[in-house]
Formats: structure tokens, C-alpha cells, sequence
């Protein structure tokens, strides 16, 4: 089989995982090729309006798994190809070198053995390390199952390991992925934690004792991440929120990925899905935002009593709806986490309302000089103690209404979800499309 | 505000950074302002204007130079520097060199305290500016496409609306140390030349179109294999795509063309 042919294979195989950031690492060349870029570079886009900038590939798609929901189960009759540890390397430096990527996501189905995939993923990583001097972006899957040996092994050498934890509840993964048992995919996560933060406080003591630049040599520098999949088993949003919550705390984890159920297979265990829930999706992403920047928590977000979220209305405006006696807000004095809070204020708005208004007081043009879009953020806030405009009062229904309006016209248009179960819902404007995509 | 007068009149300039510089001089010296300043090159006369031509002297804009450094700060610098850099198509003011000189005008008098000053609107435009440029120099870092045309020779043609060659060329020669680099921007017909030693910046006159080798054109057919192969065919969204990728960086796309 020629290089193309697996190339289409093994790329096709690894198009359903989100991941593709490529930001976190500063490796830097010393006499080889290529450095790391600290905030990401994205390379091109895909016709699903994806970021591609990682040559994202299997390194063999013969499974000897049946997870109920993947395309190369082993139940299914689907070409099989299987890379050489040479071809991959090759593959990633000739493409490098023409700035098509960021580097390598090097992923694998389970080949003979957990422990038999691992060592080919080492091979593959070591040609390009020990042998090309290749700096640039590395990112491999841990195999569920592999041992605490050929991770430390690969450890040194990539600069990002994820584990997917493929379901949100344990009872989900036995009725989807019977082969996967959670502790197959927790040990190994939580032992890539574990490294992680010795070999950080290993970092810290060397440069601090000996006032010495710490040692290049970092145990996945760019973090541990996860994916889950969305929508093809009865968890609630809450459940989901949960879950993330203390994949962040407990284990460190840099991000979850959240990916919208595709039906590939037929199964009695799996629904049929015509479109895959990408709202859903696209709100998920938007809360975990909230959960990494924002200084949200889970709780707040959602309730027993309303464990979804409105598939109508952003998260942070529909907490805001909730929780309408914490505002309004005063622009002038309120603190950093407290601007945050406000529907329509980024990160970007809050700072540089931060350092603006230490030269002076601000008002309603000062913020749209800055920048600040209103459309949202006027029924929350005031400047000096005065409304914006006309607006006097606080009406939960009134504001609601407006906003549901303003998010209406955000809303990917019906023809884009290929299905008329929108059509009544969505008056579209075509230039506003927002992206859902794993990129947001 | 800046106590300067301003007098009606239009300075013209060579277009260069040190040209800029010299009128910030000159200004500081006479305290007066012009209503614009402008490239020689890119000013259409215009029978009511009352211009004048200010030579570039390198005394004076090193002085300045210096100035910058001493009394303001380097970030400052920067500041100035992208933002004469910037194209200021999207309308961000009318006239940006205005804008650079009197950021640096009111620098002199404040200090490092300008970089906070972001509701003066000279001040705001001005980091627009810089953003403006390091926003498409950031995009074009990953939409450069290098084509190999010789043994370790590589080539990629832009069209950047903004002046990003000195700095992608930085980014590109950190990267790729070990190769041979030509950038060719073809709005501006300049080039930065990389031969894994020393770098600089050229005129280009002729309208070059490189061949490329035969492994080239192989990696050319497994990166658009990739490219289409790893699409969602579920998710199309050509919208979003060209909203990440605005087409005027097709023609220079090996996986668009
Ligand atoms: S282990 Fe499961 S999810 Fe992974 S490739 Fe095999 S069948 Fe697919």
C-alpha cells in the first residue's frame, strides 16, 4: 500500500478527535528544526471550518477492541492500514518544513496489545526527537491499559498526552465500550498527572536551589487533555459540567474536549442520530470557558432542577437571567471576577476596563471607545451609577427577551444543519454564523 | 490635550520609519502639527493643499530614536514602529502617521505612562494599529506555504494587506535555521532573503515564478490528501472556513488552489 493511500486511511480514522491545539509548548531549536509557539498557530482550515495544525493521524486503525460507536471497531469491515514508525516521521518533517503544521497528533487504535501500541508510538516520537531533532509540536495518545514504564518512556519526549475518557459515566463506557474499563483509562491518566506536577516541582527546586535555568528536559510540558462524546448516551449537561469540574481540579487536566455524537455504526446500545448535537456542543464548550476563566463552578451554572442548558441562550446570559439581583454591576469599582460576570465582557473587555479606568472615570462612550460591545452588557451594568440609554429598570422578562432576540441572530443558519428541525425557530442572518467547533 | 498648533498644511515623506521619525523632529522643535502626513508616493495632488516635502535626515530620527527609548519606554517603540507598519485599510483613523507622531509627541511629555492612555483616541488608535498588523503577521504564520524550488531552497509568495515581512521572516528564520528562505511579498514586491546565516530585505523587480523540485510536488499531493481527508463531512461549514481564511490568501494556499 503506498504512503497516500494509508495517509487516507489512518487521517480519516483521527478526524472525529477535537483536539488539535497546538499551544503550551516553548521548546526552542537548538541545531535542529522547528521551535514551539507558546500561544498556537493555526495553519489552515478544513471545510468543516476546523483548525488543522497538527498533522493528525493514527498510527494504525486494525483494533482488536469493538467500542460500539467507533468507525474501526473490530466487528467492522473498513480498510485497515498501519503506519511505519519511519513513514510517520517522515511525514511530519516534510510537511514541517513546508509550515503546513504545528507538528504531529499521533494517536492509535489498540494494535495486538495496549502495551505493543505504546512502544510503537515511542519508536515513532524518538526517531523524531533523537534522531531528526525535531522541536516542534508533539502530542500522542496514552493507550488505556499501557504501562507506567512506556509512559514515563514517551513522557520525556511529547509535549502533550491525552487520554480520552470517551463516555461521561462508567455504566455508559460498559454498555458502549466493554473492552475500556474506567480504571483502564484513570490510572494512566491520573499517573500522567502525577508526573507532571513531580517533575514541576522537580523544575522549581533545581532553579531555586541552584539559581540555575531549569533543566529543558519536562515531563508533558504542554499539559494532559480529554474528549468525551456528546449526546450518544442519557447524561445530563450537569453531569457533564460536574465531570469537567474535577477533571480541572483533581487532575490538573488542561482541557476536555467535547464531541458532538456522530452516528457511524448501527447498534441496538446506540440512537440514531440524524444530526449530531452541535448547539449542544457549541454550549458545553462555552460553559467550560466559564469553568476555566471566568471563575465559574458547575453549580451555579446548573441545578437538579435545570440540569440542561437553554440551547436558546448562551450560558453566562442565562446565569445571568438566574441570578438577576447580583446585578447591575457598577463599571467604575467592580472587581476583575465581578466584570467577568456580565453577559457580552470578555477577558479583553474586563482588563482593559481595568486599566482605563485607572486614569479616569468611565462612561457609556468611554467603553465603546474600548471596545466594549453593549448589545448584551447594557441591561447589566452602570457607569457612575446611571443606566445605559433608556433603560431604567430591572426586568427579568424584558432582558430575556431582548437577549433571546440578539442570540437568535447568532445562530447557524437551518440550511447548515441540513434538516428543517430548526426551520421555525430561526430567522438567520448568514454573515453571523458563529463556528462550532472544537476551536472556540 | 497636546499644546501644538497645528498649521494647514501636508507633510510628505519618503515612507519610510526614519522619514517618520524626522517629522516627529520637527514638530517637537517647532511645536507645530500638519494636518496629515503622507507618502510621497501614495499622495494625489490636489490643487488646494499646501504641502511640503521633509526630507529624511538620520541625525535627527535617531536622536529621536534614542529619545523614545530614554524617555518613554521600548514598548512604546514597538508600538510606533507596528503601527507605521499597519495598513490602515479598515478604516481605523483617517490618516495613521498622524496619529504615530502625535502618540510620540504626548509620550514625550507623559513618559511611559502613555501606554495606559488608552481614552486618548490617538492613543487607542495607535494600538489598534499594531494590532491590526500582528493580527494578519500571527495569521500568516501558520498560511505561509514554503515550496521547495531547489536543494534546501525554499520559496513562498504573500500578499499581506499590512508590512509583515521583517517579522514573519524573524519567526520563519528561528523555525527553519537550517534551511534557505525567500518571502516573497508580491503586493509590496519586496523579499526576505534567509541563506542560514544572515537575513535581509530586498526589492524584487522582476515577477518571479520559481519551479519546484519533485519531491516538492509529491508532499504538495499528500498535504491536499490531508487536508480533504480530514474535513467532517458532517460538519461542513465553508462559511466558518472562509471566515478563518479569507479568500484573498487562496492564491497562495497549495491545498485552495
Ligand atoms: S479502542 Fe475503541 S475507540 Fe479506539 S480505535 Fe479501537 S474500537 Fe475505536
Amino acid at each position: 500500500m503506498d504512503i497516500e493511500e494509508k495517509l487516507k486511511i489512518l487521517a480519516d480514522s483521527a478526524k472525529y478527535d477535537a483536539s488539535c491545539s497546538s499551544s503550551g509548548s516553548s521548546r526552542t531549536n537548538k541545531n535542529g528544526i522547528g521551535n514551539g509557539d507558546v500561544s498556537g498557530i493555526c495553519h489552515s482550515w478544513g471545510a468543516d471550518g476546523r483548525c488543522i495544525s497538527l498533522l493528525k493521524i493514527l498510527m494504525s486503525n486494525c483494533c482488536m477492541y469493538d467500542c460500539k460507536y467507533c468507525i474501526n471497531r473490530s466487528s467492522n469491515t473498513v480498510k485497515r492500514a498501519t503506519f511505519t514508525s519511519r513513514e510517520v516521521a517522515d511525514l511530519t518533517i516534510g510537511f514541517y518544513k513546508r509550515n503546513y503544521i504545528e507538528g504531529l497528533f499521533l494517536s492509535s487504535a489498540v494494535i495486538k496489545s495496549p502495551d505493543y501500541t505504546m512502544e510503537l508510538l515511542y519508536q515513532t516520537i524518538s526517531i523524531l526527537r533523537n534522531e531528526y531533532h525535531f522541536n516542534g509540536y508533539i502530542h500522542t495518545k496514552t493507550i488505556p491499559g499501557s504501562s507506567p514504564e512506556l509512559i514515563d518512556k514517551l513522557g520525556k519526549l511529547v509535549d502533550r498526552m491525552s487520554i480520552n475518557i470517551e463516555l461521561p459515566s462508567s455504566d455508559s463506557l460498559k454498555l458502549l465500550a466493554p473492552e475500556k474499563s474506567k480504571s483502564d483509562i484513570l490510572t494512566p491518566m491520573k499517573y500522567v498527572a502525577n508526573s507532571i506536577n513531580n517533575s514541576k516541582l522537580l523544575l522549581q527546586e533545581s532553579s531555586s536551589k541552584y539559581h540555575l535555568k531549569p533543566k529543558k528536559e519536562s515531563f508533558v510540558p504542554a499539559g494532559q487533555t480529554t474528549q468525551l462524546i456528546v449526546g450518544a448516551t442519557p447524561e445530563t449537561d450537569l453531569k457533564i459540567m460536574k465531570l469537567s469540574e474535577n477533571l480541572y481540579n483533581k487532575i490538573k487536566l488542561k482541557r476536555v474536549y467535547y464531541s458532538a455524537y456522530i452516528s457511524v455504526n448501527e447498534d441496538k446500545n446506540l440512537p440514531t442520530l440524524k444530526v449530531p448535537p452541535l448547539l449542544r456542543e457549541n454550549r458545553l464548550y462555552q460553559a467550560d470557558w466559564l469553568l476555566r476563566f471566568y471563575g465559574f463552578k458547575a453549580d451555579e451554572l446548573l441545578n437538579e432542577k435545570n440540569p440542561n442548558f437553554n440551547t436558546m441562550l448562551d450560558p453566562k446570559c442565562e446565569w445571568a437571567l438566574r441570578n438577576i439581583d447580583f446585578f447591575p454591576i457598577e463599571i467604575n469599582t467592580a472587581g476583575y471576577y465581578k466584570l467577568l460576570r456580565v453577559p457580552g465582557i470578555g477577558v479583553t473587555s474586563a482588563k482593559r476596563i481595568m486599566t482605563a479606568r485607572r486614569e479616569s472615570k468611565l462612561n457609556f462612550d468611554n467603553l465603546k471607545k474600548l471596545g466594549v460591545v453593549l448589545k448584551r452588557a447594557q441591561y447589566f451594568i452602570t457607569c457612575n451609577g446611571k443606566y445605559f440609554d433608556k433603560i431604567c429598570y430591572f426586568n427579568q422578562s424584558f432582558i430575556s427577551s431582548n437577549l433571546m432576540y440578539l442570540e437568535r441572530q447568532n445562530l447557524p443558519s437551518p440550511d447548515y444543519f441540513q434538516t428543517s428541525l430548526f426551520d421555525d425557530l430561526l430567522p438567520t442572518k448568514g454573515d453571523k454564523i458563529k463556528c462550532l467547533t472544537g476551536n472556540l | 490635550m497636546l499644546n501644538w498648533k497645528f498649521i494647514d498644511e501636508i507633510f510628505l515623506y519618503d515612507g519610510t520609519f526614519d522619514g517618520l521619525l524626522t517629522i516627529v523632529f520637527d514638530c517637537y522643535i517647532s511645536k507645530r502639527l500638519p494636518q496629515k502626513i503622507v507618502p510621497k508616493d501614495e499622495y494625489v495632488q490636489n490643487i488646494l493643499d499646501k504641502t511640503s516635502f521633509i526630507e529624511t535626515d538620520f541625525e535627527k530620527s535617531s536622536k529621536v530614536f534614542e529619545g523614545i527609548h530614554k524617555n518613554i519606554c521600548n514598548d512604546a517603540l514597538y508600538n510606533a514602529y507596528y503601527a507605521f507598519l499597519s495598513a490602515n485599510r479598515s478604516g481605523i483613523c483617517d490618516n495613521k502617521e498622524i496619529e504615530i507622531v502625535k502618540f510620540l509627541l504626548k509620550g514625550f511629555v507623559v513618559g511611559p505612562k502613555i501606554m495606559t492612555m488608552l481614552s486618548v483616541s490617538y492613543v487607542l488608535n495607535v494600538f489598534k494599529l499594531r494590532k491590526n498588523m500582528l493580527a494578519e503577521a500571527h495569521k500568516l504564520k501558520g498560511l505561509v506555504r514554503l515550496q521547495e524550488i531547489g536543494d534546501n531552497v525554499f520559496y513562498s509568495s504573500i500578499h499581506p494587506e499590512n508590512n509583515v515581512i521583517e517579522n514573519i521572516g524573524h519567526f520563519f528564520m528561528k523555525r527553519f535555521p537550517m534551511q534557505n528562505l525567500i518571502l516573497h511579498d508580491k503586493n509590496r514586491q519586496i523579499a526576505f532573503l534567509y541563506n542560514t546565516k544572515k537575513y535581509e530585505i530586498i526589492d524584487v523587480n522582476d515577477n518571479i515564478t520559481p519551479t519546484i523540485t519533485k519531491e516538492e510536488k509529491e508532499f504538495q499531493t499528500l498535504w491536499k490528501t490531508f487536508f480533504k481527508t480530514i474535513a467532517i463531512k458532517e460538519r461542513t461549514n465553508k462559511r466558518c472556513q472562509m471566515q478563518y481564511m479569507p479568500k484573498k490568501y487562496w492564491q497562495d494556499l497549495v491545498e485552495m488552489k
